[in-house]
């Protein structure tokens, strides 16, 4: 064995962190006098953004990497589900009504006579559009009035801050029944429609939060001295540094949409027959839970899975983006 | 006159009541002048400079009276649009802390090249190359290389560069510098401090110079303006001022430096606290300190005397402005 220790690139890479931006600190004064060295910049730190920091830190985490998966899964087989459902969801024959597993049918049949798996695979298509439309219209809806409201401050705030809280305030179950059950349209708008609604004063609650804590930064003032104007600093300046909690939140309300939907499905305000949905199927199924729990737990099983990639989701892009959370 | 304030009133309302942060102060700052604003934390030098760059924070801070005069226009009277185009373009400000005065999202490059885009229209490209153009005017080696680099990336004297570049980038007339060298190593200040006065001189610029430290000022200001609640007590030429104060308040100032030759002595500290804002003592404010107090003091308010026994233009807000000096 050699004394001297092997060198090793990992750990010079690792070790250009803090240590390498402390080093110029000291040696500013030499490198004021020579011409810029070698040791001015260092080539081998690449710099990187938030963004791409997190990237690193997400693929990284097994969490992420499973429930991307999954999600990416479900995002297929939604926009193509007869890539692995040939049937069509219905097509029921009620001779085969709550018969189980059989070749070719590998969920068997709910009491309608309709092939489970099917159904289960196109229920996806509702879930996934339902709950990524919703959480579009929320983020953007929230983020903005939040934003804005939290930036400018003064008598819109007040007046936005006391609707939040009168939003707080609705149950969401009993909303939903309320306003739901007077529309007729069997499209999923209505329901986006309410989840948007009812959905907005969660975010642009943080967002305010967010904007107001990014608005004290003494970068913020300091764009503000070097003339920038108001749409400047909070387009360039505040939002990216205040859209993190936003995106964190969001993705996990994602998940919590999903169930929304198919808990109004259920209940029969939110779609109806002969939409394809995990609510309504669960709800169909579960008055025969005894004799085909096959036909309950298909769909249940879809539904609390994909919930749950979603949640997991949003845990993993929150540790990422925020690592003092850990 | 670059600059001239006159008779500045700017208060906030906070729940304890009103606070007068700045009560008539006035000063003036020429081209390739330097200014140094003196004073403990909460005397009013910050808020004073804020309210010349048109940064207030309004509410809770309200400018109950007085004019800024800029090149002979009233920026108060200025409507914000207006207002924005000049800051930045016309004057800029230095702050205290580079690292937080920094965006930490985006590239020193791009917060550079902000400046050309906005101001000037520059193509994104053009403005990248001046960016580096700056960073090379304030000696950042590899300039080229660095300027893709994040603020994290930077050490503080670094950092406090860029800041300067920053102000600098678009050539103003007036650079406010609010403690500039505060939050960084004492080796690196003289540098920064240089840097800094050397780009003034080149491009003529006036500067206003915040700062609670002493040993800065020396080197590089003309005049001094000393705060105190919110008012100008002394303002003289800078080594008439170490010379020979005319207000108790700088007296004891210069007495509270640390000095080589009174090694292992007890350091001289002014006694007691500046006062609460929302009660500012009546009469002279700094009376309850003040060694030379006498009852005149607890009533009657001090205008700013005039010194006449210096040949430069001197002021002393203190009724024993006289004592003071020859004591």
């Amino acid at each position: 064995m050699p004394e001297q220790e092997p060198y090793e690139p990992e750990r010079a890479i690792a070790g250009t962190g803090m240590g390498g931006t402390m080093d110029l600190g000291t040696s500013e004064a030499v490198t004021l006098e020579q011409p810029p060295g070698p040791d001015g910049a260092d080539p081998r730190e690449k710099p990187r953004s938030l963004w791409s920091d997190a990237w690193h830190d997400l693929r990284r985490n097994p969490v992420f990497i499973i429930s991307a998966l999954v999600i990416l899964f479900l995002v297929v087989i939604s926009l193509w589900p007869s890539l692995i459902a040939s049937g069509n969801p219905l097509k029921c024959d009620l001779a085969k009504a709550q018969e189980g597993s059989q070749p070719g049918h590998p969920f068997g049949f709910n009491g309608q006579g309709c092939d489970v798996y099917t159904r289960t695979v196109y229920g996806a298509r509702t879930s996934v559009a339902v709950g990524i439309l919703a959480t579009l219209g929320v983020a953007v809806l929230g983020s903005v009035l939040g934003g804005l409201a939290g930036f400018f401050g003064g008598g819109g705030d007040a007046v936005l801050s006391r609707i939040t809280d009168i939003f707080f305030a609705i149950p969401v179950v009993l909303g939903g029944l309320v306003l739901l059950s007077v529309i007729t349209s069997n499209t999923i708008w209505p329901v986006i429609g309410f989840i948007v609604l009812l959905g907005w004063p969660q975010i642009s609650r943080i967002a305010r939060g967010s904007v107001i804590t990014a608005k004290q930064n003494d970068y913020v003032q300091a764009a503000r001295a070097l003339g920038a104007s108001n749409s400047r600093l909070l387009l360039r300046h505040i939002a990216p540094n205040a859209i993190a909690p936003v995106i964190v939140v969001a993705t996990i309300a994602l998940g919590t949409y999903i169930s929304l939907e198919a808990t109004l499905s259920f209940l029969g305000v939110g779609l109806k027959p002969p939409s394809v949905s995990w609510g309504i199927d669960i709800s169909s199924a579960a008055p025969y839970v005894r004799n085909a729990p096959h036909a309950l737990l298909w769909p249940s099983g879809a539904l609390a899975l994909t919930v749950l990639a979603f949640i997991m989701l949003g845990d993993a892009v929150r540790d990422a983006l925020d690592p003092k959370l850990r | 006159m670059l600059l001239e304030v006159r008779d500045l009133h700017v208060e906030f309302h906070t729940r304890d009541g009103v606070a007068k942060a700045v009560n008539g102060v006035s000063y003036g700052v020429d081209a390739g002048e330097t200014l140094a604003v003196l004073g403990e934390s909460g005397s009013g030098k910050s808020v004073t400079a804020q309210t010349v760059m048109g940064i207030l924070d309004v509410p809770p801070g309200r400018i109950t009276s007085g004019e800024i005069l800029f090149e002979g226009r009233d920026l108060l009277k200025l409507k914000e649009e207006e207002r924005r185009k000049v800051r930045g373009a016309e004057m800029a400000m230095i702050f205290q802390d580079a690292l937080s005065s920094l965006n930490p999202v985006l590239t020193v490059g791009a917060q550079l090249a902000e400046m050309f885009t906005v101001h000037r229209g520059m193509s994104r490209k053009d403005a990248q190359a001046k960016a580096v153009e700056l960073m090379d005017r304030v000696r950042i080696p590899a300039a080229r290389e660095r300027v893709k680099q994040y603020p994290h990336q930077f050490s503080g004297g670094m950092r406090q560069r860029i800041m300067i570049a920053m102000a600098m980038a678009l050539e103003p007339k007036l650079i406010i510098a609010d403690e500039p060298t505060t939050a960084l190593d004492v080796t690196v200040q003289a540098q920064v401090m240089d840097l800094l006065a050397e780009l003034q001189r080149e491009l003529n610029m006036g500067l206003i110079l915040i700062t609670h430290d002493l040993g800065v000022v020396a080197d590089v200001a003309d005049k001094i303006a000393v705060m105190y609640a919110g008012r100008i007590v002394e303002t003289a030429p800078v080594h008439d001022i170490y010379k020979a104060p005319a207000h108790p308040y700088t007296r004891g100032l210069l007495d509270s430096i640390p000095r080589l030759d009174q090694k292992g002595q007890e350091l001289y500290a002014i006694k007691g606290l500046p006062p609460n804002l929302t009660r500012i003592p009546p009469g002279c404010a700094f009376h309850p300190r003040c060694p030379m107090a006498q009852d005149v003091c607890r009533t009657d308010v001090p205008p700013l005397y005039e010194v006449t026994e210096s040949d430069a233009e001197r002021g002393s807000a203190c009724h024993f402005w006289r004592e003071c000096l020859h004591g």
